[in-house]
């Protein structure tokens, strides 16, 4: 990178809080999936009007920019451009204010999503969003990509969650859309912003809804000798009328995997669990769990347990989220997809993805949030070897491909980012994703902000000729 | 606009939409006027390609274009200079997708509300959205307006539930946001933008939307409070507590003389609807205590509830001559704004609703019988309000008499206005859409 540029990083942020050595930036080349790019420096910004000079730095000096939180994003969203800058958020980490009456939390976007509901539990309140990686991702991340987790299937992902946020925009312009009131009249910015992926603007304070802890919760796992049982089960489960807080399912291979590293208490001999959690009021939490139970046994379940103390349902939830880990020493390399499906298309979806794994040769676990659709096929591979990586990718877009045609989508909380750009095409028409580009490049008219996210690859006339006044899309190589 | 433009474009629009579909005589216009003004030509395409050339052969050649659903919400915004277009959406009438095992519908723009909720009541389903007049009132409109009825207690709002949107832009593109399915971050959340956009980025041709189980059993406790000040508390000690109900509806002195089935006299009361069993319900019963006045069922509770969704309605018919804001506060803000009303609009009379444990309330406001509307009161009245509110509160003015019409600030929101210039600019360059008559 230019010294020139770097040097005014410095003065910007502190002598001491920028990196560009070769060695320090390694760590800043990849996130949780497996894309690479090594970046030219990486900032701490520490304040917003740091963050607005960096932006207009990076504007004069015509560098890109990505914002980053914890890195622990699947679809390459915090990876910069080569030679670009990253704004990396974990000195800007505290939280704002806590604002109980208005049942909202302001933080800056280095808050890690955990510890913001461990801050605020004495007061009986919680940050909904809980993403797997909850322990170490950042709320700026969560905004950026629109994450979800577990729990989402009763209240929704990081969108539902977000009411206001004030954000840096590629000129350097400090703004605010929305504030603590749940909805604002006017254009719903604040929606429109949440999971743009870093593209529109980079947010400095986030404005959050806190919920109150439920009074009651009840986790149940069931037990199946089939992938196919537990998946009918999952829509029976809706149409008995019951929609639980969470409701995710685990397949064999991938749950025996987990037991061995976590010892949740999963049975091994199963051919598929589903974890089942339902909350809120105690009076309707224990109807619904037995309402729950039975469904579960006409559906074939060989057997339902219920956590009955705190640590047992900790226990459960904990094999559950430290699934990456266990996967982690059983293979090199895995590819995590995060298609989504009908509820009622999962028992044919876990059949298809069992023929790709056949046809590809290549291991395929399955742990995903069953109750809305959203599949986490968990491809396994060796790095190592050029073919393999060949396979796993061609695997997963052949799963993708098969999400979008029976009308679902290519992601449900991980984003698009870099590696399911090129499939955007396969769910939006030209003119969808040109109008979507024309906003990009109203926003961001360098595209200087996470350039080669979220918006497949042609390239704008704008970048080729110069600023047009009303770009055409054009196909790469064109 | 002339009747020379809509003869130059009219053979235009006839050869998309069909002849039936373009009505330009003179006579059968009048009954379709935006705020006194009678349109140049109604045209209903058919479809959203049929839509998009509509909007391309207006756009090209200046033309501008109101959409219009069901006629329940033409009352907002600037009165129009002109319209050349009306563009119906009646005809839009596809059902796109029923997913009865999968919670998920997805309509045509032209779907009435009350419609779609027998369609999906038949699989034991339920959509939440509860507009005014629902048998008149269209998926498009209530989108466009983003309407916040009752049920926003506990099904959230539409930006909640409303998974996927087709629309056409200004300059007759179509376009899409979100999908069939209920969880989806792919591409930009065009959802959001388009609803609450009253019709000035595009025109929506159709919609998804999430469905939720019906409930089994409600049931609804109404509870009395000399004041606004108790009635908030109230509001706070249910929001404190684990109860999860579906409605906590505020209904002022004034709201109960103006809505039928409420007494024409009595103090504020709090309307609070539960669903679930009977252990469920008795849980309530203990919660809510000694505040229950009374309860309501079956088909007194059903009309209580479509009375309510329908306050705006109300005001416009019995007090046409009143202001109706409609107001998006902080849930902190909503007891002193209660406090404050009487002093703001001393010289007026006032009638208060509203999901107040979601921060929304709906504030009519009109002067007492006999006086002549004085726009000066009703331009202090809401520049009092706003002097009272927190920078991060938001305001719309629903109706208003046509004295002041011109003089009123339509809305009033904490977001950056110079970013939804741009979102406007992109999405209909030209200003073909609703031009003027709301936030540009």
């Amino acid at each position: 990178m230019n010294p020139a540029v770097v040097e005014q990083l410095r003065k910007i942020a502190g002598r001491d809080a920028v990196l560009d050595r070769p060695e320090d930036l390694m760590l800043y080349e990849y996130d949780a999936g497996i894309r690479k790019s090594t970046p030219g420096a990486v900032v701490f910004p520490q304040t917003t009007n740091q963050v607005s000079q960096i932006m207009r730095l990076a504007s004069s000096a015509q560098v890109p920019v990505v914002a980053r939180g914890a890195g622990t994003g699947l679809s390459g969203g915090a990876i910069s451009r080569e030679g670009g800058i990253v704004v990396a958020f974990s000195r800007m980490n505290r939280i704002l204010e806590i604002d109980v009456e208005n049942q909202r939390a302001v933080v800056q976007p280095g808050v890690v999503n955990l510890q913001l509901s461990e801050h605020v539990s004495h007061l009986g309140l919680y940050f909904a969003p809980d993403p797997s990686s909850q322990k170490a991702c950042t709320i700026g991340g969560n905004v950026a990509e629109n994450s979800g987790g577990p729990h989402t299937l009763m209240y929704g992902v990081t969108v539902n969650h977000v009411t206001g946020v004030e954000v840096v925009m590629p000129s350097g312009e400090v703004v605010h859309f929305g504030g603590k009131a749940a909805e604002s009249y006017g254009y719903d910015m604040t929606g429109f912003f949440v999971g743009s992926e870093g593209t529109i603007g980079i947010t400095t304070a986030i404005t959050v809804k806190l919920l109150r802890k439920p009074e009651k919760v009840a986790t149940l796992l069931a037990i199946f000798e089939t992938v196919d049982d537990a998946g009918q089960t999952v829509s029976a489960i809706t149409a008995a009328g019951i929609t639980p807080a969470a409701l995710e399912m685990l397949d064999g291979w991938t749950l025996r995997t987990i037991e061995a590293y976590c010892h949740a208490g999963y049975p091994l001999d199963a051919g598929a669990v589903l974890l089942i959690e339902l909350d809120g009021l105690r009076e309707s939490v224990e109807e619904h769990a037995e309402a729950v139970q039975a469904v579960c046994l006409q559906q074939k379940a060989r057997e339902v347990r219920r956590a009955k103390t705190e640590e047992e349902r900790a226990l459960l939830w904990k094999g559950r989220k430290t699934a990456f880990g266990a996967l982690g020493r059983v293979s090199p390399s895995y590819y995590t997809q995060d298609g989504v499906v009908p509820r009622s298309k999962i028992p044919a979806t876990l059949a298809h993805i069992g023929e790709v794994s056949k046809k590809y040769d290549l291991i395929i676990g399955n742990i995903f949030h069953a109750g809305d659709g959203n599949l986490h096929p968990l491809i396994l591979f060796d790095i190592r070897f050029p073919d393999q990586l060949e396979r796993a990718l061609a695997a997963s877009k052949d799963i993708l491909e098969y999400c979008i045609a029976v009308g679902g989508s290519i992601t449900g909380e991980h984003g698009v980012g870099m590696e399911k750009r090129d499939l955007m095409p396969v769910l939006f028409t030209q003119e969808d994703l040109d109008v979507m580009a024309g906003l990009r490049n109203a926003f961001n008219s360098e595209n200087l902000l996470n350039p080669d996210k979220l918006l497949p690859t042609p390239r704008m006339c704008r970048e080729i000729f110069g600023a047009a006044r009303n770009p055409v899309l054009v196909q790469e190589g064109m | 606009m002339s009747t020379a433009t809509t003869t130059r474009f009219g053979a235009e629009l006839r050869a998309i939409c069909g002849a039936a579909n373009v009505v330009d005589d003179p006579a059968l216009l009048r009954g379709r006027q935006v705020l006194g003004v009678v349109p140049s030509t109604v045209v209903t395409p058919a479809s959203a390609d049929e839509a998009a050339a509509v909007l391309r052969v207006a756009n090209e050649n200046g033309l501008s274009v109101v959409p219009a659903g069901g006629f329940t919400a033409q009352n907002m915004g600037r009165k129009p200079a002109q319209v050349d277009v009306l563009l119906s959406t009646s005809r839009l009438r596809e059902l796109e997708h029923y997913d009865a095992a999968d919670l998920t519908i997805g309509v045509g723009a032209g779907w009435t509300v009350a419609d779609l909720a027998a369609k999906v009541a038949a699989d034991n389903l339920f959509f939440p959205g509860d507009p005014a007049l629902p048998e008149r009132a269209t998926v498009g409109g209530l989108l466009a307006t983003g309407f916040c009825g009752p049920h926003r207690q506990g099904y959230g709002g539409l930006r909640d539930y409303c998974i996927g949107i087709r629309f056409v832009t200004g300059d007759g593109h179509k376009a899409k946001g979100g999908g069939r399915v209920v969880k989806n971050v792919a591409g930009y959340d065009m959802m959001k933008l388009l609803i609450g956009s009253y019709g000035t980025l595009g025109v929506i041709t159709s919609a998804s939307f999430k469905l939720f189980p019906a409930p089994r059993q409600t049931r609804t406790f109404i509870a009395e409070f000399p004041g606004a000040a108790e009635a908030f508390q109230f509001r706070n000690q249910v929001l404190r507590s684990p109860l999860d109900p579906i409605c906590l509806e505020l209904v002022s002195p004034g709201a109960r003389q103006l809505l039928h089935g409420f007494g024409s006299d009595g103090p504020w009361l709090v309307l609070l609807r539960a669903a679930g069993s009977d252990p469920v319900l008795a849980r309530y019963r203990a919660e809510l205590g000694s505040a229950v006045a009374r309860e309501l069922e079956g088909i007194n509770e059903r009309e209580a509830w479509r009375a309510l969704s329908n306050f705006s309605h109300t005001v416009e018919e019995r007090c046409p001559q009143s202001l109706l804001l409609s107001l998006q506060l902080p849930l902190r803000e909503v007891g002193p704004i209660l406090q404050q009303l009487a002093t703001v609009s001393a010289s007026l009379k006032h009638a208060v609703i509203g999901r107040f444990g979601a921060g929304h309330l709906l504030v009519a406001l009109w002067q007492p019988s006999g006086s002549t509307v004085q726009a000066k009161a009703f331009a202090d009245a809401i520049a009092g309000l706003r002097h009272r509110l927190p920078i991060d509160a938001s305001i719309a003015v629903l109706s208003c008499p046509p004295e002041v019409r011109a003089d009123i600030a339509w809305i009033a929101t904490p977001t950056h206005v110079e970013s939804m210039r741009v979102v406007k600019k992109v999405l209909d360059p030209n200003d073909t859409l609703n031009h003027g008559r709301f936030l540009f």
